[in-house]
C-alpha cells in the first residue's frame, strides 16, 4: 500500500512520542507556517467549500512558498484556488503535486476555472473521492485504524482510480468498499473560538475539521478569537478538538474571509466573484489580473489584517450584518 | 379561488417549480448543491412545510427562512436546525436509512440513471487530462448510493443524456440488470424521478431504463426525445404537467432567489 502524508503505524507512533502537554501554544501565522509545513506535505484542509476555509493560512503559505503538495479535504473552494492562483503564476514558488478530494468548486459563486485550467493541462495528480469518503477517511486517521468500511460510492467508477478495495463482508458476505485512512502531514483549520492552548470551540457545522485535526501530526489552528481557558472550559462537551491534537495557536480575526465563518461573517458576494473572476481570466490565457490580485491582496501584504485593510469598510460591515449563524452561547471573555 | 397561472417564466424557474412538486411532505430529504436546494425551499414555503431537510455539511431540520443558502455548508443551513453536527455523521443517516430522498443534481445521465459528475473526456485513458473536468462527486455518490430513494434534477440537453456515460460518478441502476444495485453492495433503492427542463421522467420496473411521465409546458413528447442521446420508452399514459402558478414564481424570483444565484434569469442552451 502507498501511503501519502503518514502510514497507520508511523501516526501512532509520532503521537505517542509527542509533547501533549498543555502549554501556551500561540505562535505567529508566519512562525507557525514556517515550522509545520514542509516542502513535500501532505495538508489536509479544514472546512467545506467557501465555509471556514483556512484562508489567511493559505495565503500564509503563499507568501513563503512550497513545492510538491498533496492537498487532502473533502469539498474546497477558496483555499485550493488561492494555492492554485500562485502555482499559476509561479510553479517554482509554489505547486501542488496531488489532490484526494471529492469536489472542488464554489457552489452558488460558480465553477472553479483554475481546477479546469490545471486539471486540463495535466499538472495535478488526481485521486478522486466522495466527501463521506473523504470524511470517513479522517474519521478512520483519527479513530486509529488502518481502514474504515463504508457502503459508497460501491458501483461508481471513482473506485478505479482511488485506493479503496471492495472486499466480501465476513460478517453479511456482501460486498462492502474499504478506505485507507488518511494521516496528513500537517492540519490547516480555521475556528471562531480558540484558548492558548490549543481547545477550539466551533460554531456552526463542524464539517470535518474535528476528525482532521485528529488524524494529523500537526494541527495549525486560525481563530476569529482568542478567549479565556476558564470560558472554554466552562462548556467541556463544546469544545471540538481538544487541545494536545493542536500544534500552534493564531488569533487571527477574518482568517477565513471572504469566506463563511458561521456566527461572525456571511460570504462577501463581492470580492468572492472578483477573485474567481481574475481566475477565470488566467484559465483564458490571460495572467496579468491575476498577478495584480496577488501582488495587491497577498505578496504586498504581510499579513490578514494588511488584507483587510485593502477591503472597503462598507463591504466588511455589509458581511457582518448579513451574517445569519448565532453564537451557541454568547458570553465568553475576550483575552487581552 | 382558482388557481392563477403564470405567463412568463423560464425554463430555469420551471424546473424548480416542477423539482419543489415532486418532493412529498413529511420526508427527510437530503439536498444537494444548486437547484436541489432551490427547490427544497420552494417545497418548504407552499405544500411541503413538513419536510426536514438534511445538508451534507452537518444540518438536521433546519427552517430554511433566513433567505437562500449559497452553500449546503454555509450559516443559513442551520436555522433552527434540529441536530447539528458534521459530514460523517450526515452521511452515517444515509447509511442507517435515515434519509428517505436524495436530491441530486448532474452533469450527464445514462438510460439507467447513472450520474456523471467528474469528467468528460475518455476514461480511464485521459483521466488525468480530461477535454472537461467538472467539479468532482461531492457528496451526490453517497447520496446516490445509501439514501432510501433518490430525485435527480437536472438541465435536459442531447449532449447531457447519452447512452453510455464518460464517467459513471454517481450510480444509478448500473447496467440495469436485475438486483444490480443490490449485488454491487449498495443499501438504496435508487433512483425513482428526473426532473429536467422539459420533462418529468421515471423507470421502467422491468428494464430499469428512463421513462417518460409528464411533458413540461411548450414540450411534447417528441421534442423531448429529440433532446435525449438515447432511446425512451414513452408509455400510453404520458401526461402534460401543471404550469407554474403566479405564487410560485413570484416566491422564486421575490423571495427564494432574488439574485438569480441558482436561477439564472437567462441560461445558455
Amino acid at each position: 500500500m502507498h501511503w501519502t502524508g503518514l502510514s497507520p503505524d508511523e501516526a501512532r507512533k509520532f503521537t505517542a512520542d509527542k509533547n501533549k502537554s498543555k502549554r501556551d501554544k500561540r505562535k505567529s501565522l508566519h512562525d507557525a507556517v514556517q515550522e509545520f509545513i514542509n516542502d513535500g506535505d501532505n495538508i489536509g484542509i479544514g472546512g467545506f467549500v467557501n465555509s471556514r476555509q483556512p484562508v489567511s493560512i493559505v495565503h500564509e503559505i503563499i507568501r513563503q512558498g512550497r513545492k510538491d503538495l498533496t492537498l487532502s479535504y473533502q469539498s474546497a473552494g477558496l483555499a485550493v484556488e488561492y494555492l492554485a492562483g500562485a502555482m499559476v503564476l509561479n510553479e517554482e514558488h509554489l505547486n501542488i503535486k496531488r489532490m484526494e478530494f471529492a469536489y472542488w468548486a464554489h457552489e452558488a459563486f460558480g465553477i472553479s476555472p483554475l481546477f479546469r485550467y490545471l486539471a486540463e493541462n495535466s499538472k495535478l495528480e488526481l485521486e478522486d473521492w466522495s466527501n463521506y469518503n473523504m470524511s470517513a477517511r479522517f474519521k478512520a486517521g483519527s479513530m486509529g485504524l488502518p481502514f474504515i468500511p463504508c457502503r459508497s460510492p460501491l458501483g461508481s467508477d471513482m473506485i478505479q482510480r482511488n485506493r479503496a478495495k471492495v472486499m466480501e463482508c465476513p460478517f453479511t458476505q456482501r460486498p462492502i468498499m474499504l478506505l485507507p485512512a488518511s494521516h496528513p502531514n500537517v492540519a490547516i483549520i480555521h475556528v471562531q473560538e480558540a484558548d492558548i492552548y490549543g481547545n477550539c470551540r466551533i460554531q456552526g457545522p463542524l464539517f470535518t475539521c474535528p476528525e482532521i485535526a485528529m488524524a494529523s501530526a500537526y494541527t495549525i489552528v486560525t481563530c476569529d478569537r482568542l478567549i479565556e481557558h476558564d470560558d472554554m472550559v466552562r462548556f467541556p462537551n463544546r469544545i471540538s478538538i481538544p487541545f494536545f491534537a493542536v500544534d500552534a495557536v493564531v488569533e487571527v480575526p477574518f482568517g477565513s474571509y471572504p469566506g463563511n465563518s458561521h456566527g461572525v461573517h456571511y460570504f462577501d458576494e463581492k470580492h468572492i466573484p472578483e477573485f474567481r473572476s481574475v481566475c477565470e481570466q488566467a484559465r483564458k490565457g490571460d495572467y496579468s489580473s491575476l498577478k495584480d490580485y496577488y501582488e495587491t491582496f497577498i505578496f504586498g501584504v504581510k499579513n490578514t489584517a494588511r488584507f483587510m485593510d485593502k477591503i472597503p469598510f462598507s463591504q466588511v460591515q455589509q458581511v457582518q450584518k448579513i451574517e445569519s449563524g448565532s453564537r451557541l452561547d454568547a458570553g465568553f471573555t475576550v483575552l487581552e | 379561488m382558482d388557481k392563477q397561472y403564470a405567463t412568463d417564466f423560464t425554463i430555469q424557474e420551471m424546473i424548480v417549480v416542477a423539482g419543489a412538486r415532486t418532493l412529498p411532505d413529511n420526508k427527510v430529504i437530503f439536498a444537494g448543491t444548486g437547484l436541489p436546494l432551490v427547490a427544497i425551499t420552494l417545497a418548504q414555503l407552499t405544500h411541503a412545510p413538513g419536510i426536514v431537510p438534511v445538508f451534507e455539511a452537518g444540518a438536521v431540520g433546519p427552517s430554511l427562512s433566513r433567505g437562500l443558502p449559497l452553500s449546503v455548508g454555509d450559516s443559513r443551513t442551520t436555522n433552527k436546525a434540529n441536530y447539528l453536527l458534521g459530514l460523517n455523521s450526515a452521511f452515517e443517516l444515509t447509511q442507517r436509512g435515515f434519509a428517505d430522498i436524495g436530491f441530486i443534481g448532474g452533469a450527464e445521465i445514462d438510460p439507467y440513471g447513472n450520474l456523471n459528475s467528474t469528467m468528460m473526456g475518455a476514461f480511464p485513458d485521459n483521466y488525468q487530462s480530461p477535454k472537461t473536468r467538472l467539479p468532482g462527486s461531492g457528496g451526490a455518490s453517497d447520496m446516490a448510493c445509501s439514501c432510501e430513494q433518490t430525485i435527480i434534477i437536472m438541465v435536459h440537453e442531447p449532449r447531457r443524456f447519452n447512452e453510455k456515460l464518460n464517467y459513471v460518478t454517481s450510480p444509478g441502476y448500473l447496467d440495469g440488470s436485475p438486483n444490480a444495485r443490490w449485488n454491487a453492495g449498495l443499501v438504496g433503492q435508487g433512483p425513482q424521478r428526473v426532473i429536467t427542463t422539459k420533462a418529468i421522467l421515471g423507470f421502467d420496473d422491468d428494464t430499469r431504463r428512463m421513462k417518460l411521465i409528464a411533458t413540461l409546458p411548450g414540450e411534447t413528447v417528441r421534442s423531448i426525445q429529440d433532446a435525449t442521446g438515447f432511446k425512451l420508452i414513452i408509455p400510453d399514459d404520458v401526461y402534460a404537467f401543471e404550469p407554474p402558478t403566479v405564487e410560485e414564481i413570484h416566491l422564486i424570483r421575490e423571495v427564494i432567489d432574488p439574485k438569480g444565484y441558482f436561477v439564472k434569469k437567462t441560461i445558455k442552451n
